[in-house]
Formats: structure tokens, sequence, C-alpha cells
């Protein structure tokens, strides 16, 4: 996992309540992690604000689950 | 600022006109769009609002549209919504709006929506997010995919050059439709609302004579601003907000409904900037701000300019509005701000106003209310608009005394012409000219106060939707549905608002098997209706009552809920956030 992925968790674990060491890639962000569409906006802005990219409308449309963040960051350069 | 020259409003206007008068008559006032974030905004004066209406209407005639088409809308709030909307309104053509998908994952739940709008309304085309129509294709919904239309191709078309204005004036009578709001229906698919252009004026002209009245003038004379971030496929939105200020000649500020929820400090923060400025929001909006801003949050705030509040569009729970003006009071805001009032898509929106200028007023809930009525005190909601008359009736459609509870009836300029292409369901809402709303609440001394809703409907933030909307994608997880049920209500949780409660009947027993099966039912409830189920009640078969033709008693499965009489197997709340 790097920094930015690690940032990520972080920032997934503040929203959600949940400590960083039990989200787990299969969670689904809203079913399991109660994190309902103003949370996920407020996940992006976080994001966006800790790692200082932006992220598209597009490709926040497609983030079901922690590993997809993940997979996400991962492909950042 | 000084009261404004504002001539009075043809009665045979259409929509189109409200829009000419605003670019000519406020020439520097005008819309101001924020991004999805809330941090860019695009500000475009009532003439160049005009102006891309006027471009985004030869767009969709070039593309084919003529007057009487039915074109969807399922965009967030932005200009391209507005210049479609707009533009669709030039043409003749009927706009129906529908919510956009959500983001992060919930984006599918908009593709079977469009899908079976597109066929009942027989709608041309359904102009969505660019990746809305390869979506469709994969998950098999041809119609939606036919009839996609991404916001790229439509801005990328080249309009038609415009017609005279006297050949659109012949072909769109104020008597005609000039769009429809989609709307819950008892059936679980939304009916879509016919609204005439004249009632749309009406109720914009009402509007800014009854926010007025306690200001004595109407408000076109003193109001500078609207801030809201109210979504423009509710009616709130569209006409409490959007036709209000083009009428009224307001400066308005509009945020996307998800930036609201996932910062609700930039709405309260923008009413504190931009003069004497007022926003409506459903009772939840007042919640979330008070939930949700800590006292740091509060500091710098100015709510001093902020000269109405309207609440409405779901009940008003006075606790809210008590703890909203307490805990905003230091910053300026003002509890005679507040003004409760009543309306729905059928009627246009508004139907009351509180005039009173007094802020929230209440009484007993009458004696006669009976059981299932958890509410204590009732909020007044106001006396009617202009022009229109506001019965409470009992079941045989007879008018009551005061202070008796039924359903709220009303007749007026404002009411709908029914609903599109379904005569059934019009002829139980529009009776001998009244719109019956489906709403119970009782007169007093010639103003209205709400006690509930007499159909099942689920309103959460503000949104509607239908019991079997839920209890369907939980049977889909069970296998039930047949002999094995489930039901679906909302309860008021705390301060909360309104939240889903869902009961289902099993015959697992296994704790495992059961909070497994909880977990799939939150997961397909959450991403194909994009909403959080509050608790999931698991009871033995047959313990759901139901009427002796099998149909699901909610309204007495909400009250076992609620007394502690419901007989649980295992109750499973949502995760802790």
């Amino acid at each position: 996992m790097n920094d930015k992925q690690k940032t990520g968790l972080d920032v997934v674990a503040g929203i959600s309540g949940r400590p960083a060491t039990e989200l787990t890639p299969e969670l689904n962000l809203l079913g399991d992690l109660g994190i309902d569409s103003p949370k996920a906006l407020n996940l992006l802005l976080q994001l966006e604000e800790a790692l200082g990219i932006e992220i598209s409308d597009e490709d926040a449309a497609k983030m079901d689950t922690v590993g997809d963040i993940l997979d996400y960051l991962g492909a950042l350069a | 600022m000084a009261p404004r020259d504002f001539p009075e409003i043809d009665p045979e206007a259409r929509l189109a006109d409200l829009l000419e008068r605003a670019a000519r008559h406020f020439p520097s006032r005008g819309v101001a769009v924020f991004d999805g974030r809330g941090r860019r905004r695009e500000r475009r004066t009532y003439p160049e609002v005009l102006a891309a209406a006027r471009r985004a209407s030869g767009r969709w005639s070039a593309l084919g549209v003529r007057p009487g088409d039915r074109v969807l809308i399922g965009l967030p709030t932005s200009w391209s919504w507005l210049d479609a909307w707009l533009g669709a309104v030039l043409l003749g053509a009927l706009p129906v709006a529908v919510a956009p998908g959500a983001a992060m994952g919930a984006a599918r739940a908009q593709l079977k929506k469009v899908d079976g709008l597109v066929e009942r309304l027989g709608v041309r085309f359904a102009l969505v997010g660019d990746a809305f129509r390869g979506e469709a294709e994969a998950a098999g919904l041809r119609r939606a995919s036919e009839a996609a239309l991404g916001v790229g191709e439509l801005e990328g078309t080249t309009p038609d050059p415009l017609k005279g204005a006297s050949e659109q004036r012949t072909r769109s009578a104020s008597e005609d439709v000039a769009f429809l709001q989609l709307t819950s229906g008892s059936t679980g698919v939304p009916r879509a609302v016919m609204i005439s252009h004249r009632a749309a004026l009406h109720n914009a002209w009402a509007n800014d004579r009854a926010i007025g009245v306690p200001h004595g003038a109407p408000t076109h004379r003193w109001a500078d601003s609207m801030v809201s971030w109210l979504p423009l496929h509710h009616d709130m939105g569209l006409v409490g907000c959007l036709f209000l200020s083009i009428y009224a000649g307001l400066d308005l500020w509009l945020f996307q409904g998800t930036t609201f929820l996932a910062r609700p400090r930039l709405w309260l923060e923008h009413l504190g900037r931009h003069g004497t400025a007022f926003a409506p929001a459903p009772n939840f909006g007042y919640q979330l701000c008070l939930e949700r801003l800590t006292e740091k949050d509060r500091e710098g705030l100015d709510l001093s300019s902020w000269h109405d509040a309207m609440t409405g569009a779901e009940m008003i729970r006075p606790e809210t509005v008590a703890g909203f003006c307490e805990t905003f009071a230091p910053c300026g805001f003002r509890p005679e701000a507040f003004r409760p009032c009543f309306g729905l898509a059928e009627g246009t929106l508004a139907v009351t106003f509180d005039g009173k200028g007094r802020g929230m007023r209440t009484l007993p809930m009458p004696e006669s209310a009976g059981e299932g009525q958890a509410l204590g005190e009732v909020v007044c909601v106001g006396e009617a608009i202009d022009d229109t008359v506001v019965r409470v009736c009992g079941p045989d459609g007879r008018p009551l005394p005061d202070g008796e509870i039924g359903e709220v009836r009303v007749q007026g300029p404002s009411v709908f012409l029914g609903y599109w292409n379904d005569p059934g369901a019009t002829a139980e809402g529009l009776q001998d000219g009244w719109l019956c709303t489906g709403d119970l609440g009782f007169l007093h001394r010639g103003e209205l106060y709400l006690t509930g809703r007499l159909k099942d409907i689920l309103i959460l933030r503000g949104h509607n939707l239908m019991p079997h909307e839920i209890e369907w994608q939980a049977e889909a997880v069970t296998g039930g549905g047949g002999g094995l049920r489930s039901g679906a209500f909302s309860v008021a949780r705390g301060t909360a608002g309104e939240e889903a409660v869902l009961v289902v009947e099993t015959t697992a027993k296994d704790p495992g098997v059961l909070a497994s099966m909880a977990g799939d039912i939150r997961n397909r409830v959450g991403r194909t209706l994009s909403i959080l189920l509050s608790d999931i009640v698991f009871v033995r078969r047959g313990r759901i009552p139901k009427t002796t033709s099998g149909k699901v008693q909610r309204r007495q499965l909400r009250d076992q809920y609620l007394s502690g009489s419901l007989d649980a197997l295992a109750r499973f709340e949502p995760p802790s956030t």
C-alpha cells in the first residue's frame, strides 16, 4: 500500500468511524460503512484536500467499496 | 434597496414570458450556480440566462424536439440543467426533471427509473451524464440507452435559428401544460403532474405576495436574494426558488443538494452575504444545520439579513424549529423569520403560508385524533394563498368543522391539470375540481394545521418513497414476497427526522444467517434506492398483519413496532457511524 492509499484509508476511517485496520477492500461504502451520499461527498472533499488532487464525478461514481478507492488512489502517479 | 418598479404579469402569459420579463426589468440581477464541491460558481445575469435558454431551445429544435414532446432531465443542479429545462419550455416542449444519479455507487439507481419513465411518458430524449448510455447498455436497459442524450451531445449541437416570438405564442396558450413534475404515486411508479403555464405563473405571483404579508409588501419590493440547495427536480426547488426568483427579480444562489448535505455551513454563510435574503428548506435541512454545525462553525455566521426561513415539504417538528432559533440566535437569527408553509407538486407548490410573522405557532393535537398519533402539538402552516380555498373533508368528501381532522383539499388556479396519461389517478386526485392532497389536518380560524399523511408514503429527507420499493428489494434478498412478506414504514426518530424501518418475515433462526441477511438487504436497498435503512427486524412467518386479501397493513405494523408488541426474532441497527 502506498502513501496515498494509506492517507485514503485514514480518511475513510475518519468518515466511517471505523479503525483503518478494520477496513477491508470488499466493504461496501454505503451498506457496510453507512457512507450515504452527503458523507460520500465529504469523503471526496477530504480525499481531495488531503492529497491535493481532484477526483472527477465520473470516477467518483464508480467507487462502491473501500477497494475501489484504494485502486483509484493506487493508479495515481 | 429601493422598491422596484414591478408591472403585474399578464394572466395570458407563459413561463417563457416570465424569463423575458426578468431579462427586461432586472438586467443586473441573475443566478449563480455552484459546482458540486461548492467551491466554484458561475453567475449569469437574467439577460444572459435568457440568451442561453434560447440557444438551448434552438438545440432541442435541431435535435428534432417539437412542442409537446417530453424531454427528461436527470442532471445535478448546474447550468446544463437550467439551460436544458428553460430551453425546452421556450420551445413549448415539456421538460420532466428526475433525480440525478448520486455520486459513489448509487449512479445505477437512476438507470431503471429513467428506463421506466422513457416508456411511460414517451420521452423523446433523456438528458443525462455522459457515462449514462454505456451503463444503460451494460445493464440491458434498451429504452434508457436509446433515449439517452449526453450533456456534451446536447451542448455540441448547433442551434436552429430562433423562431419568431409571435409564432411561439400561438403555439403555447397559458392553459397548456408547461412542464411535468414527478411525484410518488400509490402504485410506486412515479406519476407525472401536469402543470399549466397559468398555474406556474399564479403560484409564483401568489408566493411573492404571501411571503410578503408580514412585511407589508410583496417580496419583490424588499428582498434581494434567495440562497437554495433544494434540488431543481423537487417542486420546492423549482417553483419556490427558481420561479419565484425569476418572477421577483431576485439574485438566486444555487447549490447542489449533496453539497449542502456534506457542508451545510455553506448555505448559512451565503444567507448572510447577499443582502436581504430568504430561503426555504424542509424540516430536515434545519435539523441538519443544528446537528452538524459546531460552536466553532457558528462563529462568524451572520444570519441577521435572513428575513424569511420557510419550512415545509415534510412534517415540521416543533423541536427542530425551537432548537434552530435558540442555537442560531447568537448569529442574529430571529425566531419570527420562521415561516411554516404547506404545499405539494399537485398544487404547483405553495398552498398555505403562515402570514402572521410571529414564527412557529402550534395548537395541541385535537382529542378526536385517536390512536397512532404521536404528535403532541401541531404546527400551524397558515392561510391559503390568494384565490385559493383550503378545506378539510371527511371520508365522504364533506367539509368538516374547525378542529376536526380530515383530508386537506384545495381549489384554485395553481391546482394541477391531472397526471400525465393516467386518468385513474387523476380521477382520484382531482374530485369535482378539488385537489385531494392525501394529507391530514384540521382548520382553526381559517388557518391549516397538518397532522400527518393519509397514505403510506415514506418521506425521507424530503423525498418520497413508497414502502414496497424497499420491501421488494428485501424480498429479492430473502426470496420472500409470497408466503414470506415484509413491511416498510418510516418513524420519527428523536430529532433526526423520519427514518425507514423494515420488518421481514423469515423461516431462518440461526443468528449468523439472520445477520448476513440483514447486511445483504441493507446493501441492496442502499445501492438501488440510495437510502440507509434504520432498523431491520426479523419476525416469524405470518407475524406481519395483513388484510384478508393479503395486503400488508403497514400502519398496524408500525404501531406494533412502536409499542414494542412486535414479536422480533432479531433486530439489526445500521452500522454505527
